[in-house]
């Protein structure tokens, strides 16, 4: 498999005013095209600030991402936003769908942005609402639903318009066991299915045992990195 | 993001904070009605400036008169394009002016009419009887003069109202009809203000001068009810000339001998032209006066009166403006995590500024859109219901008339754009903070 992102000796450190806190001491990584990673580890240890700087939101302080073999730390604010909207979809922890939209408009909304036309983005915004298993709920607004529903629209949003790289950011963190298994299993399954590349963000190990590799960060450092490869492949 | 989408979605946001908006919309009506009411009253001062003028005369008559007095220079002594006297001419000259269809000199002679015992004292202006119709003079019953005319004249259409028997009463009483028919009933016509009156033994110039009596025929009753020429007798100028010349020689007075005139009327095609007209004529050395001259005066009053209160509508618009301002920067602080999400999930950085922009475009469309069907009501309302109150009101200002608000299309359009554009500008900085905020400080504001 070809490498899709290049992480180089990403270092991050935040000024707090006199004082400087390092949230990334030296990360290094390569993740492949197709692969389901999951970065794990507490709440301060610097995975999100890490999720940040791959998804472009952050720019690191020092080292290179390559994207496809694009440095994405190189772009301005507007060029990283057009590459966002065409290769990477997002999931969040608190589902984050906008409130006056309902759950079909939600998840056209990228595809608002990238100017697609109506018609084009009805379909695929029903055909994505289909596949997170919410035939019927189109017209329904997110106050409408419950927390399993938002999190599937907002699934269906995030691969509405088929992007390279999926960022699910705490995708469980609002929800409850039964549901969570449901969502993570829904996500592994569709990105499976289109070959798409999905790092999840955790401090939930059994969220974990749905990647291929579980990628351990502590105090802004890798500690480890587990491959579950083979154990997928008996499945 | 297609302008579609756009506006879908600006709409939806606004529909979404109904109280909000509407508040913010309501300054905006407020605003664009302070203005156009206040405009509108302005220009319906100056309608009414223009009405109650037309009243008077008409607005495309120039008066001009010789600068008289003190300035006796001979004919041959004249500067090039200069007249101290109003002369023939003088009156080719002005005939030459552009912008001006026909001139007449004009001479006036007070005369009594006698139809019978009837009698009637009138102003009689002479003209030259050809350049009638192009004065503009309408027709009520026979014909205007025409060149062969004589001691034909025409009537303004209240003078036949004013014969009366003065052995019988003192003064002609308003009846519905005039006592005569000046058209059919045999017209004598004199210089003596006594003429048919009881003679008094006392010595009057009735007993002691011979006036001549001269037979006329009325051929035409003018139409214009409303203006000065209703109280007027027409002529041929020539024939009024040479009756003048023998009441002077009557009452022994000398007779002028040249063809000097004291006025002369101008009859200006394009009321617009009536003033450059006029300056060209007082270049020659004469002096004019026209009704268009306090036209003038008073639709500058009245721009004045329509700048201030204007002034006074366009701060409440200010006023709104600020208003959408704090609108938007609220509706940015209350979205912020939305804004967050639309960036993260792939909106381009002028969207975002240009959903902003259109949210508040919107807003001042809507309130210019309100304001100006709101403002069309109340002119209506001012012009219909309210008029006699309005009228009192304005009548202080020296306003008031048959309409107190008019709000001419461009005003109209002029304010919803306005309003719109206000909307917009009001948006523009809380659009651009908005596009500058930051996507991951935006979602991190939980």
């Amino acid at each position: 498999m070809k490498s899709l992102i290049d992480v180089k000796n990403v270092r991050k450190i935040y000024r707090m005013g006199e004082e400087k806190v390092v949230a990334l001491d030296n990360v290094s990584i390569t993740i492949e095209r197709g692969e389901i990673v999951c970065l794990i580890g507490t709440s301060g240890s610097g995975k999100s600030t890490f999720l940040n700087m791959l998804a472009g939101l952050e720019k690191p302080t020092k080292g290179e991402i390559l994207i496809g073999g694009i440095p994405i730390h190189t772009l301005n604010e507007e060029k990283i936003t057009l590459f966002r909207q065409k290769n990477i979809g997002f999931i969040f922890q608190a589902y984050h769908l906008l409130p006056m939209l309902t759950a079909s408009e939600n998840v056209s909304l990228p595809l608002v942005f990238r100017g697609t036309d109506k018609k084009t983005r009805d379909a695929m915004a029903t055909e994505a609402l289909e596949s997170v298993g919410l035939i019927g709920y189109e017209k329904r607004k997110p106050s409408q639903m419950s927390g399993g529903q938002q999190q599937r629209v907002g699934i269906a949003r995030a691969l509405v318009g088929k992007p390279k790289i999926i960022f699910a950011d705490e995708p469980t963190g609002n929800l409850d066991s039964a549901t969570s298994k449901e969502v993570l299993e829904l996500m592994t399954k569709m990105v499976k299915a289109d070959n798409q590349t999905l790092i999840i963000v955790t401090h939930d190990r059994s969220v974990a045992s749905y990647a291929d590799r579980i990628v351990t960060i502590k105090d802004g450092n890798i500690l480890s990195i587990e491959e579950r490869r083979p154990e997928e492949n008996e499945k | 993001m297609n302008s579609q989408d756009l506006i879908g979605l600006a709409l939806r946001n606004l529909v979404r904070r109904k109280t909000r908006t509407l508040l913010a919309v309501t300054g905006v009506i407020v605003g664009t009605c302070a203005i156009v009411v206040m405009l509108s009253i302005g220009f319906g001062m100056s309608a009414s400036f223009q009405e109650q003028i037309e009243s008077y005369g008409n607005l495309h008559l120039v008066n001009v008169m010789s600068s008289g007095g003190g300035n006796m220079v001979g004919a041959g002594m004249e500067e090039e394009g200069k007249f101290s006297t109003l002369n023939d001419k003088a009156i080719k000259a002005i005939e030459a002016i552009d912008g001006v269809e026909a001139v007449s000199p004009k001479i006036e002679e007070y005369l009594t009419f006698g139809v019978g015992k009837y009698i009637a004292q009138a102003s009689v202006i002479g003209l030259r009887p050809e350049v009638m119709e192009k004065f503009n003079y309408k027709i009520q019953d026979g014909r205007l003069l025409k060149k062969t005319d004589k001691y034909e004249v025409v009537f303004g259409n209240q003078v036949p109202f004013w014969f009366y028997n003065p052995k019988k009463t003192m003064y002609a009483g308003g009846g519905d009809k005039p006592q005569v028919d000046v058209l059919t009933d045999e017209l004598v016509m004199t210089g003596d203000y006594e003429y048919g009156q009881k003679k008094t033994s006392a010595v009057t110039d009735s007993n002691t001068i011979k006036y001549k009596l001269y037979e006329a025929e009325g051929v035409g009753v003018l139409d214009n009810p409303d203006d000065e020429s209703a109280y007027y007798v027409y002529m041929n100028i020539e024939t009024l000339q040479k009756i003048a010349n023998e009441n002077k020689k009557a009452r022994g007075e000398a007779v002028g001998r040249d063809n000097n005139y004291n006025q002369a009327m101008v009859y200006v095609g394009d009321i617009e032209d009536v003033s450059t007209v006029s300056d060209t004529i007082r270049d020659m050395g004469l002096q004019t006066n026209s009704l268009n001259d306090w036209l003038e005066s008073m639709k500058e009053q009245a721009r004045m009166i329509e700048g201030v209160l204007g002034g006074i509508g366009a701060v409440s618009l200010l006023v709104a403006a600020l208003g959408i301002t704090n609108t938007m920067v609220m509706s940015i602080y209350e979205r912020t995590k939305e804004i967050g999400i639309m960036k993260v999930i792939g909106a381009n950085l002028p969207d975002i500024k240009r959903l902003f922009l259109m949210e508040a475009g919107m807003i001042g469309f809507l309130g210019g859109f309100a304001g100006v069907l709101i403002s069309l009501l109340l002119s209506l309302l001012m012009n219909t219901v309210l008029l006699e109150t309005m009228n009192m009101f304005l009548g202080s200002m020296g306003g008031g008339g048959s309409v107190i608000s008019v709000i001419p299309w461009w005003v109209a359009a002029g304010a919803l754009a306005f309003a719109t554009a206000i909307g917009v500008i009001a948006g523009f900085s809380p659009a651009n903070r908005a596009m500058k905020l930051s996507a991951l400080e935006s979602l991190r504001n939980e």
